[in-house]
């Protein structure tokens, strides 16, 4: 009875294993409607990544957490908790989950940058972490 | 007294229940607590932070701080609204004051004070007595850095199990 709701949770959510090429498709797709033409950008994705952002809090860049290589673990700026590689290069669960990828722009644009992102900041980001070998 | 098989019997019995006894006795002192089953709670709970056991907080701050994720210690936590209420649900089932509670987690529940819903498990009476022993030197080091990085230094946090003797203390 107890465990019935968690139960549920896992049997409704839809497990879509995707490849880290499909998720930016995706994103790229979204950055059309909104620019039509659109194509994604590794050297913007990658300025983006190491930028210091403005109107966030305590974390004002990517490279707060991640550090300036996608390939390395990172730490959380105030936990100091080790933080996975980003680059699916040196960790296979990234960018593999829809819906992870979406929860972790959209809590961490709001703490670097006091926004979220637009779809074509969200394209070059990924792009550029892809792009990592 | 005869030694006789019956009371030699009865002697061994009693030694066997004496030690059966005093191991369970030592394994309530282990300092283990009970995890939510399945990935997700760690998925969820563990990326910024340990995942830190449901019982070392009573039910009453785990649901204020479950009411909070979008301002959790200044940074959106927020989560959608089924893994919200299942990871409530989890937390509650395994609260410090819950029915399912070990002795260690009674002795948590019962140092709180009863109007008090504690947010920070590093304010707990318990945490400060069982770690008064650190130095302010050693939270500095920089692979610790932090009291909220459990892991750090209690190697199999993630599971439950803070008992002394796997505490490992990085350099």
């Amino acid at each position: 009875m107890m465990r019935l709701p968690a139960l549920l949770l896992v049997m409704t959510t839809p497990v879509w294993a995707n490849t880290p090429q499909q998720i930016l498709d995706t994103l790229v797709q979204e950055a059309r409607q909104a620019q039509p033409g659109f194509t994604a950008s590794v050297a913007r994705g990658e300025q983006f990544y190491r930028a210091k952002h403005t109107g966030g809090k305590e974390a004002d860049s990517c490279v707060s957490c991640h550090t300036d290589n996608p390939k390395a673990e990172g730490k959380h700026i105030k936990t100091h908790k080790t933080i996975e590689p980003l680059a699916p290069v040196a960790n296979k669960q990234r960018f593999t989950d829809p819906a992870h990828v979406e929860k972790w722009f959209r809590r961490n644009c709001r703490e670097v940058l006091g926004r979220v992102c637009t779809p074509q900041e969200k394209a070059d980001f990924t792009a550029y972490v892809l792009s990592v070998k | 007294m005869d030694v006789n098989v019956r009371n030699l019997s009865v002697l061994v019995a009693a030694v066997v229940l004496a030690s059966v006894w005093i191991g369970q006795g030592q394994a309530d002192n282990e300092v283990v607590f009970p995890m939510p089953p399945g990935p997700m709670y760690v998925k969820e709970c563990g990326s910024c932070h340990t995942a830190y056991a449901p019982g070392l907080l009573p039910a009453r701050s785990w649901q204020k701080m479950m009411d909070e994720l979008d301002n959790h210690f200044g940074e959106d936590a927020s989560l959608e609204e089924p893994e919200r209420l299942a990871i409530l649900r989890w937390l509650t089932d395994y609260a410090a004051d819950s029915p399912n509670a070990n002795m260690l987690m009674r002795r948590i529940a019962a140092s709180i004070p009863r109007g008090a819903q504690p947010q920070r498990i590093t304010e707990t009476p318990l945490f400060k007595h069982q770690h008064d022993e650190v130095p302010a030197h050693i939270w500095k080091r920089p692979k610790i850095g932090s009291k909220a990085n459990c892991g750090a230094c209690h190697t199999r946090a993630n599971e439950g199990r803070y008992p002394e003797r796997e505490v490992r203390i990085p350099r």
